[in-house]
């Protein structure tokens, strides 16, 4: 499903170069709910920039639904995206013009799907993370929760190989937390859904079962386990 | 993506920058405005001057004559040569011009000359005396003041014109001496100019012409004739102008009576009647557009044509510039106005440069980013042209009030012709897209990841 391939890669620091990441490989295999976690400044949103796509990296591979994303141009990249590739953020990143709906809606907007069509799935999606009466709303009149909920429902729109999750909680309360991994968990559980989440909280990675850690740019893989609230794989 | 999606997030974006979209379309209303005005008043300008040539000049006209009547190259007729039998303007050839598309009417026309014409107290003007059919002379956009024709010989009908000016000969031969005596005499001149313009009542009234024989001193006159009609002053004239066209219509029966009485054959050279012939038709034709096409298929007639096209043509050349000038004033407005448009793209590219790196990782490529922003840009152009043509049409009902007012005139002069709005609209709508183009390339450009990064 993603298979990262000796990826390393470096910033260039005036006339010296840095390592952020070295000669990383691992596999994440469908329906996984794995957690990246480090520290800042460990390399964790770099190596989640470069799978998502929005970075090249300096050497290695990156392929996800079997293709390797690092020869892809500008516009593949989108259009693989598009398709294959779903986000979810810490400041949720919503568009607060557009109501929760047409928020859910916008990457099947680029695939050019019909508006009936876009409607049903973002309905369906909306019941799912439990808005269902919120979908002409515009998000500023959400709570936190609420809006990382419809950037959820967002990311699975496109019915994508693998959502990446940066930071999901790290702007919610423990409580709002607590509901944001459980919809993350069930999601993953009854779609099969593919979750990559990057967090530097020990506590929102006990609740995966598989742990990646980074540390200065160096992989670590702790033994598999079970999560808090139970997992998947 | 869909056009309905670009349409439905352009016009949001437009919609949540009010004051930028009122900035903005306020420009190009402007310069669209600009446009339709300054080509509506070049349209408006040319056709009331085309309107008032027509009246003078008969566009809608073409004069037919035989083709040996200077047709050949020497210059000379010979009246039984081949040539000129073949182009003679005959019964026949009158009645197939009658009868070919967009011809309203063809009539006989032949001036016999110009000559003195006296009253019975010896008043008198001169006239150019003209046979024709009198029964015709409404079909050629004519209408009778006073009277009608009449079929009875020895009568006469006589324009508008020809109605000012009678005066006795010797009191205006004094007042010349006079003249002569005292230039500068503005009273004089100004007493001569007024018995120009003096009309006289000559309806029913009999009158006759006076022609200079061959022998010295010896000065040929007709027999009296009846004037049954006097024709109304045509449409854009005034008394002024008619006082110089001063014509008298004749049947040619009668006219054979005139030739035969002033022995005009001999004194003026002008050609005899024959039965079946005419030496001059006037052809009036539905519409100025379609005269040169009609006057290609009477040349195919063997006949000699003339038109005064070629001072329309001058007079659309003439406009063309002014029109070419006013489009270019107009454009140059829209310019300016479309640095407006580029500058505030560019601040709202800026403005939205996180809302392009979500759109760019939720999977938008570069060619819908750049569409999203020149349809935005478009939508901007046409709201702005629809704004300018309603300014463009209340300047101009500005423009004609102010004309009605400062002349009493209940004509309006300025009007909008409809293919101009349309294209009023589409250089609005080009002046957006083409302001769009910097901001659009330059949100395209826009790095994802950047955008997106928090500090």
């Amino acid at each position: 499903m993603l298979k990262i391939d000796q990826l390393s890669h470096s910033f260039r620091n005036g006339l010296e170069w840095t390592e952020v990441l070295h000669q990383i490989s691992f596999e994440v295999h469908k329906g996984d709910m794995v957690a990246l976690l480090g520290s800042s400044g460990s390399g964790k949103s770099t190596l989640l920039n470069l799978m998502a796509g929005l970075m090249k990296p300096t050497e290695g591979s990156i392929y996800i639904a079997g293709q390797d994303i690092v020869t892809m141009n500008e516009n593949q990249l989108a259009e693989f995206r598009r398709s294959h590739i779903g986000f979810i953020f810490q400041a949720y990143e919503l568009i607060p013009n557009l109501t929760v709906r047409e928020n859910i809606e916008l990457p099947l907007v680029f695939q050019g799907l019909s508006p009936r069509k876009r409607k049903e799935k973002a309905m369906v999606l909306l019941e799912q993370v439990g808005l269902p009466d919120k979908s002409e709303m515009f998000t500023s009149q959400l709570s936190g929760g609420q809006q990382q909920r419809v950037s959820i429902a967002r990311s699975l729109i496109t019915e994508p190989s693998v959502i990446f999750a940066d930071e999901p909680t790290g702007n919610l309360d423990t409580k709002t937390e607590e509901e944001i991994i459980a919809i993350l968990k069930e999601l993953n559980k009854s779609m099969q859904t593919t979750f990559i989440i990057v967090t530097h909280e020990r506590e929102v990675a006990e609740h995966t079962r598989r742990v990646l850690t980074l540390r200065d740019g160096h992989l670590e893989e702790e033994p598999v386990r079970t999560p808090v609230l139970g997992g998947t794989t | 993506m869909r056009i309905r999606d670009y349409m439905s997030l352009a016009f949001d974006q437009l919609r949540r920058r009010k004051v930028v979209t009122a900035l903005c379309a306020a420009g190009i209303s402007i310069g669209c405005a600009a446009i339709i005005v300054a080509m509506s008043l070049g349209d408006s300008a040319q056709s009331y001057a085309e309107k008032e040539m027509n009246s003078f000049l008969r566009i809608d006209e073409i004069t037919v004559t035989p083709f040996s009547a200077g047709g050949n190259r020497s210059g000379e007729s010979n009246p039984n040569s081949e040539e000129a039998i073949r182009g003679q303007l005959t019964d026949q050839k009158l009645e197939v011009i009658r009868k070919l598309p967009h011809v309203k009417s063809a009539l006989p026309m032949q001036s016999l000359s110009y000559m003195p014409m006296f009253m019975s107290d010896d008043r008198n003007n001169h006239v150019e005396v003209i046979a024709t059919d009198l029964n015709e002379l409404m079909s050629m956009g004519n209408t009778f003041r006073q009277g009608s024709p009449s079929d009875i010989p020895d009568t006469i009908v006589l324009n508008h014109g020809a109605t000012f000016g009678l005066i006795d000969q010797q009191a205006l031969n004094d007042l010349y001496t006079k003249l002569e005596r005292d230039p500068f005499n503005e009273e004089l001149n100004k007493q001569i100019n007024q018995i120009q313009k003096l009309p006289a009542s000559l309806y029913q009234k009999q009158v006759r012409f006076k022609y200079q024989g061959m022998e010295p001193n010896k000065e040929l006159s007709s027999s009296y004739m009846r004037v049954t009609g006097i024709l109304a002053k045509p449409a854009n004239s005034t008394d002024s102008m008619a006082v110089y066209d001063k014509k008298a219509y004749v049947s040619f029966e009668t006219a054979e009576l005139l030739m035969d009485q002033l022995k005009l054959s001999e004194t003026s050279g002008v050609a005899p009647l024959k039965k079946g012939q005419y030496n001059a038709v006037v052809v009036k034709v539905d519409q100025q557009d379609h005269v040169a096409k009609v006057e290609e298929q009477i040349k195919k007639l063997v006949l000699n044509t003339q038109t005064n096209l070629n001072q329309k043509d001058r007079l659309t050349e003439q406009f063309a510039i002014i029109r070419t000038i006013a489009l270019g004033a107009g454009l140059f407005v829209l310019l300016i106005a479309s640095i407006s448009i580029v500058v505030a793209m560019t601040m709202s590219t800026y403005q939205r440069r996180r809302q392009i790196g979500i759109m760019k990782v939720l999977g938008a490529n570069l060619g819908q980013i750049r569409n999203m922003f020149i349809i935005e840009a478009a939508l901007l152009g046409f709201i702005g042209g629809l704004i300018g043509v309603l300014m463009s049409y209340w300047i101009v009902w500005g423009i004609n009030g102010a004309v009605i007012t400062a002349t009493s005139s209940q004509e309006t002069i300025i009007f909008i012709p409809f293919y101009i709005i349309p294209l009023g609209i589409f250089f609005a709508i080009l002046t957006g897209v083409l302001s769009g183009i910097y901001p659009a390339l330059s949100a395209s450009k826009t790095d994802a990841l950047t955008a997106i990064k928090r500090d």
